[in-house]
């Protein structure tokens, strides 16, 4: 999808962390008149908050215990709302996951594009851990599939016999060839392992 | 006796886009007359005007000469979305409250603006809900380039891809331009159901005169209708004819062959709605405007205007452009603003979710 769906804010719900407080009604109407459900908390968000669509927080007052996630894992997209340009505060606004900011005192301003900023840095950012925790598989699959061909080759293979070893072991058990190197190598590790408890029995 | 307080008129009366801002502040003017002699009412207005000339930088430095040398807090004006944009750092810095008395394209909600004339969900999708079934899924899009043409065909290729349709172009041009041939010869070729244009002033006139020509010359006649949410009575002249046949999508039209439009009408009704609003409550025009909104709700009278989002509730009506003279083909009944688009339900009862997939 490459658009902005207009109507997918609709019926959103956000929550505000954020002591109550004269600069936070600005943010308040906005997102009702944008079509979100607005919740407020302070000091610390509930256990339900873990639904929501989005999340404003204090970057002033704001601390890590106020949030059942760990700095940056945030399951949904994450809106500092800023006071005090402080680096001290930046950071600790930073390392909490902001996907966008807002500055105080909030109006009618910036809200929307917040949202949208927000979700799509979230989108990304979750898009690219996906990416980068499928090549790590990849990667570790690799170095698996080197390890089963050696093994072939340690009985005597040659590099390409052991290759179409696998390959058709792989086929035999109606797997891919990751999966049949990784039992392989498990199944290896195993009397290896059981080699060498009975060697230390017997010694 | 009338209390007489100052309101701002803020419309070009040179420049690209005069004929519209023509209408606009005639309906000004005609709707401070008839405030002013109205016995009823407990307010008079007194007009502190000043002229942009159709000329962008012009207008924040009017509207604060306005807020600072006047009485005035209430300002009529403003047709395009950029001199909108403009005034409001200037409205928010001097509690002003600028009455907006035109379609635009939505997403904004302004605390500073009384959005009195239509948005998205009150033109341009009921327009796209008739012409889908009506006229056929094939589109064509031709805008001004600037946000309103930009914006008004972001919706609608939403729209008509909800609706299983598909979008065969989308041309801009520069506002002022009238060099059309190109977008003309791509119409010829691919023969759209319908243009949705979103064209303003000369631009939109020249489009129609060669498009009206184009029909003349192959027969499309009806084949091709041209649709708009901009275009009104009040440039039926400067199109001479050729808009002929056009299905335009608004709050309001004349029901006597007037040239006025929804622009006049509008503007008109702003100002009454003002003087509704301030009667009986002195100093009431310092208020912001939720506030006076709300106090007036408290007193029993129901606004034009949502206090929460400051912008109408408009019927929409589609009309045909003949003889000279729209006519009306479909009404819906008024109809709360969705600025954000966020409560109109994406597809029609016959939409997407029931396309046959086999």
């Amino acid at each position: 999808m490459t658009a902005i769906r207009t109507e997918n804010l609709g019926g959103a719900t956000a929550w505000i962390l954020h002591r109550p407080h004269p600069s936070v009604q600005g943010l308040i109407r906005q997102l009702g008149v944008i079509g979100l459900a607005v919740r407020e908390a302070w000091p610390e968000l509930p256990v339900e908050a873990i639904a929501a669509d989005f999340i404003f927080y204090d970057a002033d007052m704001g601390h890590d215990e106020q949030f059942h996630w760990s700095s940056g894992q945030s399951p949904m997209p994450m809106i500092a709302l800023i006071g005090s340009e402080a680096p001290g505060r930046l950071r600790w606004a930073m390392e909490m996951g902001a996907h966008a900011q807002l500055l105080k005192p909030m109006s009618d301003k910036g809200v929307y594009a917040a949202l949208l900023v927000a979700r799509s840095n979230f989108d990304r950012a979750k898009a690219s851990e996906a990416l980068i925790t499928d090549l790590q598989n990849r990667l570790s699959a690799r170095q698996t599939i080197v390890r089963a061909v050696m093994i072939f080759v340690m009985q005597g293979k040659t590099e390409a016999e052991a290759y179409d070893l696998l390959r058709q072991t792989a086929m035999a058990w109606r797997v891919t060839i990751e999966t049949a190197a990784e039992r392989l190598v498990a199944n290896h590790s195993n009397e290896r392992g059981t080699d060498d408890g009975r060697r230390i029995d017997l010694a | 006796m009338k209390r007489v307080i100052d309101i701002g008129v803020l419309l070009s009366r040179s420049g690209m886009y005069a004929a519209l801002a023509h209408a606009s502040r005639q309906g000004v003017l005609q709707g401070v007359t008839e405030v002013n002699a109205d016995s009823r009412l407990d307010v008079a207005f007194r007009v502190v005007e000043r002229d942009p000339e159709g000329r962008l930088d012009r207008y924040a430095p009017l509207c604060r000469e306005i807020l600072r040398e006047s009485e005035a807090r209430h300002i009529f004006g403003c047709i395009t979305s950029a001199s909108r944009k403009e005034v409001i750092p200037e409205l928010e810095r001097y509690d002003g409250v600028l009455w907006y008395p035109v379609p635009y394209e939505g997403f904004e909600a302004s605390e500073h603006v009384a959005y009195m004339h239509a948005c998205p969900n009150q033109h341009l999708l009921p327009l796209l809900d008739w012409a889908l079934p009506a006229l056929g899924k094939r589109a064509y899009f031709v805008g001004s380039n600037y946000i309103w043409g930009w914006e008004i065909a972001r919706i609608a290729r939403e729209r008509v891809a909800a609706s299983a349709g598909e979008v065969l172009g989308d041309r801009y041009l520069a506002v002022g331009d009238t060099d059309v041939d190109h977008i003309i010869q791509e119409i010829r070729v691919l023969k759209p159901d319908f243009v949705l244009n979103s064209l303003v002033g000369d631009s939109s006139y020249a489009f129609l005169a060669r498009l009206a020509e184009l029909k003349q010359e192959t027969g499309i006649g009806n084949g091709l209708t041209v649709l708009s949410c901009n275009f009104t009575e009040c440039e039926i002249k400067s199109a001479g004819g050729a808009a002929e046949g056009l299905v335009s999508a608004g709050p309001w039209f004349e029901p006597d062959g007037s040239y006025g439009g929804s622009f006049h009408e509008m503007a008109r009704q702003s100002v009454h709605e003002l003087a509704n609003l301030l009667h009986g409550r002195p100093r009431a025009e310092m208020l912001p405007l939720s506030d006076l909104l709300r106090s007036a709700i408290t007193s029993g009278y129901t606004p034009r205007l949502d206090p929460t989002h400051l912008h109408a509730r408009q019927p929409a009506i589609i009309a045909r452009l003949a003889d000279g003279r729209f006519h009306e083909i479909k009404r819906l009944p008024a109809l709360r603003a969705d600025p954000y688009l966020t409560r109109h339900p994406q597809t029609s009862s016959s939409g997407s979710m029931l396309k046959v997939v086999s």
